[in-house]
Formats: C-alpha cells, structure tokens, sequence
C-alpha cells in the first residue's frame, strides 16, 4: 500500500503511448477524453486524432475517440474526475432542496438514495449502472417540471450568493481604503500640528499655550475614532500623582505655579449707560399700531412731511402708559409732592387712549 | 495570617502579606461576589499564585456552594508550582483550623508524563504515547478480552475499574510527582485516576489546551459545572493560544497520508462488510437518529476528537449522503483530491470559507450541510470499526476537521494558500493556511459556560485589550502598583548612543554600522558593570544572529567576553537548555555570564533570572512581530474591520507586551534587585504601554537617556543597591503584618463610611438644590399669574376709558 513520497509533492507521471514523462518535459500537458478515462499527453492525442476519429491506444480499451473530446483533468485522480462528471449528471436531475421535503428525515432519506444511485454508476458492475441509468432517465421524464423549476431556483441562488460575495468584498476593499486614507490624514495633520509649533515658537509664542491646542485636537480624534488603544496611562504625569513618585508630584506643583496670568476678556465698544437695558420688559411693541384717530393724520401730508413717524408716538405713548407702574403711590406720597400723581394719572391715561384701539394687538408679558 | 475580607475569612500561609496581594484578594472577592469576569495584572513576583489559591480555597470553603476552582496555567513547571503552593495552603489551613478538609486537588497534563505502562513510557513522543495508551485502554479492547481473545491491555489502567468510581484516590493535594508515586504503589494508572477523578474535585490544574482547544476540551472538561471559577494564569498570550487551537494548516505531503489513510479505511470497511455486517448497520442506524446517540456512548477514550460543534448539528441527524461507511469514504476522497488540485495552484490566494465552499460545490459537487457533520463522522467511523493505530488516521482527521470548521463559521477563519515558503523560493512547498482570525471563537464556550472567569498574569498592559479582542465583559478590571520599600529595579529607555546618535532596530537603519556599534558598546558597558547575570533580547532571531556576526566583526564581543560568558539561545530546545545550565553555573560561581536570546523565544517565556542569574535585562529594540507574513496581515484586517483595532495600536501593543514580558524576567521578588533597559528610539513613544507597576517606576529623568547617562544612572542605581537592607526596613511599606493589614482595613473602613458620608451630604445638598429650585420655580409662575391680574385689570380700565372715548 505505501508508495514512497515524492519530494516534490507530484507523483511522476507519464504518458503511457509516448512514455515520456513530466520530469524530463515539465512542459507536458495529459488530457484524457471522458469516454474512457484513459489519459495521454497533449502532443500523442493530437498525433493519433487530428486526423478523425481512431481507437483509444490503451491497451485492452476499444472505445472510438474523437480530438474533440479530450480535455484536460480538474483533478490528479482521473477516477474522481469520472465521478464529478457522473455526478454532475445526477446533480441536473435530482435537484431537490429540503424545502421540498416534509420532513428532514425525508429529505435525508431521499440523498441517501441519490447516493446509492450514484455509488451505483460509478462503482456498479454493468449490470446495476444499467439498472441505475434507466432509474434516472424515468426519474427525469417523471419530474420534469420540478427539475426545471429547481434548476431555474438554484441559478437564482447562485447569482444571488455570488452577487452578495462581490458586494461583501467590494465593501472590504472600501473600507480598507478609508482606514487608509485616514491613517494617513492623521499622519499629515500630526505633520502640520508640529510644524505649526515650531512656527510657533519661532514666533515667540511660548511652548505651553502653543502646544495645548494641538495635543486637544490630536485627543479629539482619537476620541472620535473611539480611542481603541487609549494607554492605560494617558500621560506620565497623571500616572504619576496616582502612583506614589514624590519627585513628579513636586514637579507638577511647579508647573502649576508658572501658569501665566489670563489675559483680560476682550472689551466690547464703549457703553455709555453702562450696560443698562432699555429694551421694554412688560410690554413688546410691534409695528403699525392703528388708531381711528391717528389715521387721519397718517394721511396728512403736513405732518408727515418733517419726517414725523407715527411708530416713534406709539413707543412713547406705551412707554409712558406703563412708566409709573413699578411705582407705589402711596409709598410716594409720604416722600413726594403731589405732582408725581398728577403725573401718572395722565401716562395712565395716555396709554389708555393709545392702547383703546387695537387691545388684541397689545402683546402683554 | 488570619484575616477576614468583608464576612470572608481567609488564611493566608504567610505571616505577612504585600498590600496589593491584599488589594488582589478584595477584587477577586468582589468579581466572584458578582459572578462576572475580571482582568487583573499583579507585578510578577509579588506571589499571584498564593494570593490567587488563598482566597478562591477560603472562598470554596466558606460559601456552601462549594464552587470549584479549576485553575488553567502554561507550562508543567507551572502547574507543578501552583500544585506544590496548594498543598502548602492547604497544610497551613489543616494546622489552623485543627482538622483535615474534605478537599482533593489534582493536577492534570499528557499521557507521556504520566505514564507508568512499562514499554509506553519509553516512548519518546507525545504521540506516539498517545496512540499506544489508547490501543492499551480502548473500550473494545477490553470487550475483546472479555470475550476470552488474546489482546494487550494496560494493567494499570485495568485496576482503576476494581477501584470504587469516585474515590479512585483520597483526599488531599496530589503533585504530579505524588501522583505518579501514588500510582506505582497501588498499581493503578494516573493519568485516567486524574481524568476520572475530575469531577469530584475540588481543585483542578491544568493546562490552557484543556480548556481552550476545542478538540480536547469537549472531552476532557465536559463535565465541569457551570459555577466552576476559571482561572487563567499567565494569559498575556491567551488570544494567541485560542487562535492555534482552530488554525490548522495543510500540506502536500499530509494530504498524500490522508489519501493513504482513505484507502485504509476503504479497505477495513470492506473487510467488515464480509465479517460483521451487523455492526456497520447498527451504526448507520444510529445515524439515521442522529449524533445525539453516538454522544452518549463517547467516553474518555474517544480515539478522535472533534472541534466545537454546535449544539443544534449534535441533535440533527446525519445527512443521508453520508450515512454510509462507502458513501462517506468516497466523499472524503473527492474532498481530499479537490484540495490537492487547489494545491497545484502556484499564486498565493487568500478566500474566506464561503467563496470556497462555493467553488468547492461547483467543481466537486460537495455540500456545505454533510461537510459540517465531516469530523464527527469520522469519529464515529472509527470507533465502528475500532481501529487501534489511529496514528495513521490523524491527516485524515485534520483534514476532516478542516472540512468541519470550514463549513461551520463564515467568518473569522480565512484560508490563505501559499505555494512557496518564501518570496525567493523556486521550489513549491505549497501549504494552505486554514487560519483562525478571531480569538473569540475558542474561548466563546468558556465564557458562556462558566459564570466567573478570571484573567490574569504579571504583564497584560492595555487592560481593555483584552476583553475587545476576546468579546467579554469584565466586573474589575484592574492594574496593580508595586508597593516597594526601596527603588528595587531601574527601568530606563535609552534612545541614543554614546554619540548621540539615535539608536533603533527599525527596518532602514538596523543594519548601519553606527547603529550596531552603539548596541555593542551599550552591550559592553552594561556587561562591565553588571554583576553576574545578564540578558539581553533580540526582536527576532534573524537580526540576532547578523547583529552577532557584525559584532564579532567590529571586536566587540571580544570585549564583552573580558567581562562575561557569551551564550546564545537556539530554536534547538535541548541546546537553549544546554546554554541556560552553563549560564547559571557561570552567574553561580562568579564568572558571570550574556544571555543573548529571543524576545518571542523560550527564553522569554517561563524562565525566570532571579536574583544573580538576571541583574540587567536588556531589550535591543521593539520586538515587532513579522509583519510581512499573510496570515498576520489578514488578522489585522480582521481585528479592524471587526473590533475596531488598528492595524498599528495592535502591533504596538503586541510588541510592548513581549517586552514587558522580556523586563518581568529579571524582577522576581521583592528582595530581588535588577536594571531593565529598553534601547530604542521607538520605546519613547510606547511607554504609556509598559504595564503599570513598570511604568509608575520609570521616572522621566530615566527616559530618553543616551548610552553613558544611562550608565551613571545605572552604575548609582547598583551602588545603592549593595548597601545593606534588612527585611525589617520594608515592613508597614512594601509588607504588611496583622498589625498593618488592620490599620489598612480600618482606614478603607473609615474611607468608606466617609465615602458614604460625603455621598450621602452630597445627596443632600442636591435634594436642597432641587427643592429650592422647584420653590424658586413655583413663585416665578406665581409672579407670572400675578402679572396677569394686574394687566387684566389695566385692560378692564382702558377698555371703559376706550368705552368713554368712543
């Protein structure tokens, strides 16, 4: 049983009509034609066939051959190659698929039987591969429709399978190139972030408030990228204070003191009032308040004309209707004159007539 | 000592303990409490093992679940040691509490270890002991012997089945050494008293691949309930570890053996058609049921194992195509000759299992659904026709598990065939990688059986890592601190020569003589200063040995040898262990000796250099792994695509863990003293990487040093280490005694109660905040309304003044 190894891995083969071998012409192609199995070299089925159809040279095969049959093997073992081929005949018949089945024990039942048919025309003595041949030829007359149908359902699933395959791998090679390319857009913003620190510092902006916007940038990339390999000490500083050097902890003490002074906020234009608010806090104004008896005068061309603007009267007007009312009378009286009442009676009273047209339109707050 | 951690007695078999062994054991109580995962880096040398048994025994002993503790580690040195701490434990604990336990742990490893057979244990190889033991043990062979016929069986392994099931050994903590001594006397075999004995343990230890590798672990830890504790041991490597025990590869020469091995089976099968046809048809009939049946009946003497299958394929029956002996044959042949021609293939191609089960069915016609049940099978084949020499059945079997895995998972495996050894070969040596990419796979079944699985080793710095590439979740996760009295150990990073030039082992410069030369006189200065031991690792052994040539080349290994020995690491382990002998001789009597080894090598996993066999280690560059290599490449696609881990921060941190792992050599104890240097340029940026306990060690002043810097420091660093130092100065600092372990108990109390207190006020004020807000909210609305009032007031008003006017 044991055959020595062959170093090479390739059994030595050669062809049996012209007896040479693959050793001395690594070149040699064996064909064999699916008659009989029997293989040859290229160059002896071309010399026995070209010239039309001629008996196979094998000994004790008497089987008539044409060129056109010959076809190189798939696999080292032309009786393996025979098998494929018988299978791939059984295959295109008996298509089934377990959905056909009721249950899996059927279905198992029905492969066992396939099985057997097959190890019949492969193994089979002449008798039994006649008897399994005639089984599949009924078989196929029988089911025709089924078999077309499967037929029809495995090529759609291949398709499908091998559509999915490419998109799987289309997707991969996608995402590789992304990785890439932001692998290497890190590189280069590492690039800048330094050479913008060195521009920097030449410019005289010191190492502590040129570095610290760079290395936030750098964390929040990595951050977004959801930082897989964050160390577990983020800096040595901060491993440090938690381990116990007392050096680095002096150190960081240090550092803390030559923190410069922070500039002063930026400072806006000059406020005259100081930053008092004017804008209306119970009321809000929207334009084009109409008044019966404004309307007239709205119309009239003399007081238009200096520019007069009816918006500006009824800002006054509510301005002044409501000027008094964070003011207590009564508190006021014992301080006061009477003049102050008299005055807020009338802005009450302005504000009254100013408000009695449109009272819907007044937005109160 | 004797100290409680909550309601937790534990008795500890020292009379002092480190603080973060004490810190250890309140994590690990809290992991197990929950009943999750953690991840736990303890410096190496700080008594992990002890800690580690202490507390999971008091645990055991204390709940009254009992749970068991099975214990994974690497090597059988290991598995020796933590067995030899157990029985220590457990002997401390018998004097403290004044009676023996119930208790039993064993220790498990290969056949060829425990082995007592006469003639099997001359045996040389692992093996070939394997096949031998079965063909002694098998359940048939017996059966045939009942049946009054000749055969050979094992009397060792006869007389456990006189033995009552279950106490095949008395309690206690048996040695691998006790356990073979224990053996011999009573005549029974070892290794199947430890399979057996298994389950009515207490304590198991054993090795990664019994839990990991699929093949065997099914068979041997099946039985292990669910609330067993796992612990693995030394796992820096473990994804490593999983990855090998699913990857197989495939050659030329064992597809011809599994050819041959089909053959033989042909023919058996056709020798038992004519002799016992009764039997093939008992088995087919089994198989019309389904797998489910044939589990039943596999034992520990299963010949073949099979991969992880999952549970839905045991219960499903065998499809029909397969269920005959001839059937299955002729299918594994097709399949076989189908891989020889993918073989013949002379590009490298690289294809997920899918593409190729899809070219596989168009060319051969084979099914994805009978590939699957392929492994188990063949299993069952075997065992029907009760084959002994199953040694020249394994190609056959590789070849069927590959068919299984291939089918089995989509993704994570990707087969990668390469028809050349290397890029310059002419010579086809085709092999087809089935290469496993995601270290989960494996260790899935682990996680999902057993509630608390413990990881944990010296160096397994980034912590995260782990549970990303592994997929777990973790209740602690947790890097501890080295508490020393004094600097006991200097790590430096040196980055430059003695001429400022930078030093680095980076592809480009790696070869320039300035670089060399600056290694070498690195190499020089430290071997004159050093006192007996020192170590050095290279990244790979190919730079190691033209750096040595080059070196020899300038004379400086000349220099060196004024100073020390000189001796190499080999890929031959039986001439490493040749060098590591006369290396500890020389350490021993004076003359001191280099250790120049590999940093993925043996060396740097699993010897320790305590003491005055390592007083420098020193690590000449990154020890990147061979990036070029296909599979490397496709699992770091892999880890990206699926993980999110960059290509760059995995390699990075693979690196820096071999690294560490080179440093954590040299540092064995507390008492221990010794100079780490990491020389290279690249080391500056990685040290973030460096577990904590080294890295919290590594001042800023010691980085970036050149070559003489670093010598002054080192030079100072040794002068202070001869000044005497008694172990009295370390107490209450580096160890603690009752007295300390109390303080520290009451103060984690105090910070507690203070914890709680300050959560509580803060709770408090927060209360008040809201309330005063909701106060300050209800009065706003109050104003608002009151606002209201008014101005419907005014309204009233200015509508009768409207009214007048009007």
């Amino acid at each position: 049983m044991a055959r020595p190894l062959d170093p090479l891995g390739f059994e030595d083969e050669m062809c049996p009509v012209c007896k040479s071998r693959k050793y001395l012409n690594p070149d040699i192609v064996f064909v064999f034609n699916p008659e009989c199995y029997h293989s040859m070299c290229l160059n002896c089925a071309n010399r026995l066939f070209n010239d039309g159809p001629n008996q196979c040279p094998h000994a004790g095969c008497n089987k008539t051959l044409r060129r056109k049959g010959f076809r190189s093997a798939f696999f080292g073992d032309l009786s393996v190659e025979r098998e494929v081929d018988i299978r791939r005949r059984v295959a295109a018949v008996f298509n089934q698929k377990e959905d056909d089945f009721e249950t899996l024990q059927d279905y198992n039942n029905y492969l066992q039987m396939v099985e057997d048919l097959t190890f019949e025309l492969v193994n089979g003595t002449d008798e039994k591969r006649r008897q399994a041949e005639a089984q599949l030829a009924a078989w196929e007359a029988e089911h025709k429709q089924d078999i077309e149908r499967n037929k029809k359902a495995g090529r759609e699933a291949d398709e499908m399978s091998r559509k999915r395959l490419a998109a799987e791998r289309d997707a991969a090679r996608q995402r590789r190139i992304e990785a890439i390319k932001e692998a290497e857009e890190e590189k280069r913003e590492r690039v800048r972030s330094r050479e913008m620190e060195l521009d920097n510092l030449a410019k005289g902006i010191t190492a502590t408030t040129a570095a610290e916007p760079a290395t936030k940038v750098q964390l929040k990339r990595r951050g977004q990228r959801g930082g897989v390999t964050e160390p577990a000490v983020p800096n040595p500083a901060a491993a440090a204070t938690a381990g116990m050097g007392a050096s680095e902890v002096e150190r960081l003490s240090i550092r803390g003191l030559k923190e410069k002074p922070k500039a002063p906020a930026p400072q806006g234009p000059y406020d005259p009032f100081g930053g008092m608010d004017f804008a209306p806090s119970r009321y809000k104004l929207h334009g084009g308040l109409a008044h019966p008896l404004m309307e007239k005068y709205r119309l009239d061309r003399q007081h238009v004309a200096g520019g007069y603007s009816f918006d500006d009267f009824a800002a006054r007007a509510l301005y002044e209707a409501f000027a008094g009312l964070g003011v207590f009378v009564e508190d006021e009286k014992e301080v006061g004159s009477g003049s102050g009442i008299g005055l807020s009676q009338e802005t009450t009273m302005a504000a009254g007539i100013a408000a009695v047209g449109d009272p819907d339109r007044m937005d109160l707050d | 000592m004797e100290f409680n951690i909550d309601d937790l007695p534990v008795l500890f078999p020292y009379p002092r303990i480190y603080p973060e062994q004490y810190a250890y054991m309140v994590d690990l109580k809290k992991t197990l409490d929950a009943g999750g995962n953690c991840v736990l880096e303890m410096p190496s040398g700080t008594g992990k093992t002890v800690t580690l048994l202490s507390l999971i025994v008091a645990y055991q002993q204390y709940y009254p679940e009992h749970r068991k503790l099975i214990y994974c580690s690497r090597t059988m040195s290991e598995i020796e040691k933590a067995l030899v701490e157990l029985r220590a434990l457990m002997k401390f604990r018998a004097e403290r509490l004044g009676r023996e336990e119930e208790f039993r742990g064993l220790g498990l490893t290969s056949r060829k270890n425990l082995c007592l057979h006469p003639s099997v244990k001359r045996e040389k190889s692992g093996t070939i002991v394997d096949a031998r033991c079965r063909s002694l043990t098998a359940g048939f062979v017996k059966e045939k012997r009942e049946k009054g016929e000749n055969v050979e069986t094992c009397i060792y392994h006869d007389n456990l089945d006189l033995l009552e099931q279950g106490n095949l050994i008395p309690n206690g903590i048996w040695t691998l050494d006790g356990l073979l001594r224990y053996g011999e006397e009573k005549k029974q075999c070892p290794y199947f008293t430890a399979r057996r004995m298994m389950q009515y343990c207490n304590v198991i230890i054993y090795s990664y691949h019994y839990l990991l590798d699929p093949k065997i672990a099914e068979r041997v830890s099946k039985d292990l309930s669910k609330d067993c504790i796992v612990v693995f041991d030394e796992a820096h490597n473990i994804d490593n570890v999983c990855i090998e025990s699913l990857s197989t590869d495939i050659t030329q020469d064992s597809l011809m053996r599994a050819t041959r091995g089909a053959q033989n089976l042909e023919a058996k099968i056709a020798e038992m058609k004519d002799s016992d046809q009764e039997k093939l048809q008992s088995e087919y009939e089994k198989l019309v049921e389904g797998l489910k049946g044939l589990d039943e009946g596999r034992q520990e003497d299963a010949f073949m194992a099979n991969p992880t299958l999952p549970d839905d394929l045991l219960k499903e029956a065998v499809p029909g195509n397969i269920r005959r002996a001839e059937h299955f044959v002729a299918f594994l042949r097709r399949f076989i000759e189908y891989l020889k021609t993918r073989m013949k293939v002379r590009q490298v191609i690289s294809e997920t299992p899918p593409s190729f089960l899809a070219h596989l069915k168009e060319y051969t016609f084979i099914e994805k659904k009978p590939l699957r049940f392929c492994a188990e099978r063949l299993t069952s084949l075997v065992r029907t026709l009760e084959l002994t020499n199953i040694e020249d059945y394994r190609p056959l079997q590789e070849v069927a598990t590959f068919a299984t895995l291939v089918a089995t998972y989509e993704k994570g495996f990707l087969l990668i065939l390469e028809p050349y050894e290397s890029d310059t070969a002419k010579t086809p040596n085709p092999v087809l990688h089935f290469t496993c990419l995601d270290a989960a796979i494996a260790i899935k079944p682990v996680f999902d059986r057993f509630s608390s699985v413990i990881i944990t080793s010296g160096t397994i710095s980034p912590l995260e890592m782990y549970p990303k590439m592994l997929n777990f979740e973790t209740v602690v996760q947790e890097s501890y601190a080295m508490t020393l009295a004094r600097r006991s150990f200097l790590p430096m990073i040196v980055t430059r020569g003695s001429d400022q030039a930078s030093i680095s082992t980076s592809f480009q410069v790696r070869n320039e003589p300035s670089v060399v030369r600056n290694y070498g006189n690195l190499l020089t200065e430290f071997a004159r200063m050093t006192p007996d031991g020192m170590v050095v690792f290279f990244p790979s052994y190919l730079y190691m040995e033209s750096i040595i040539s080059m070196w020899q080349g300038m004379g400086i290994l000349d220099e060196v040898w004024k100073h020390k020995l000189i001796l190499v690491e080999t890929p031959d382990a039986q001439e490493t262990s040749l060098a590591l002998e006369t290396y500890r001789t020389a350490c021993c009597n004076g003359r001191g000796a280099v250790l120049l080894c590999v940093a993925r090598g043996k060396v740097s996993e699993g010897i320790d250099f305590d003491h005055q066999y390592g007083r420098t280690v020193l690590c000449i560059g990154v020890p990147f792994q061979y990036t070029e290599s296909r599979i490397l490449k496709a699992r770091l696609e892999f880890l990206r695509e699926t993980y999110r881990i960059r290509e760059n921060d995995f390699l990075s941190f693979d690196a820096m863990r071999h690294a560490a792992q080179c440093l954590g050599r040299v540092l064995r104890g507390k008492d221990d003293y010794g100079v780490m240097v990491l020389a290279d340029r690249r080391f500056m940026k990685k040290r973030a990487q460096l577990p904590k306990w080294i890295n919290q060690a590594l001042l800023d002043a010691n980085t970036n040093l050149s070559t003489d810097m670093a010598v002054g420091n080192a030079r100072a660093f040794l002068k202070q280490m001869a000044q005497p130092f008694s172990s009295k100065d370390q107490e209450g600092v580096s160890i603690w005694g009752m007295k300390d372990l109390r303080r520290h108990q009451e103060k984690m109390a105090e910070d507690l109660i203070v914890e709680l207190k300050t959560a509580r006020e803060e709770e408090e004020r927060e209360r008040k905040r809201r309330e005063e807000e909701e106060r300050r909210r209800l009065e706003e609305e109050r104003d608002r309304v009151s606002d209201y009032e008014m101005d419907e007031d005014d309204e009233a008003e200015m509508m009768a003044l409207d009214a007048r006017i009007g």
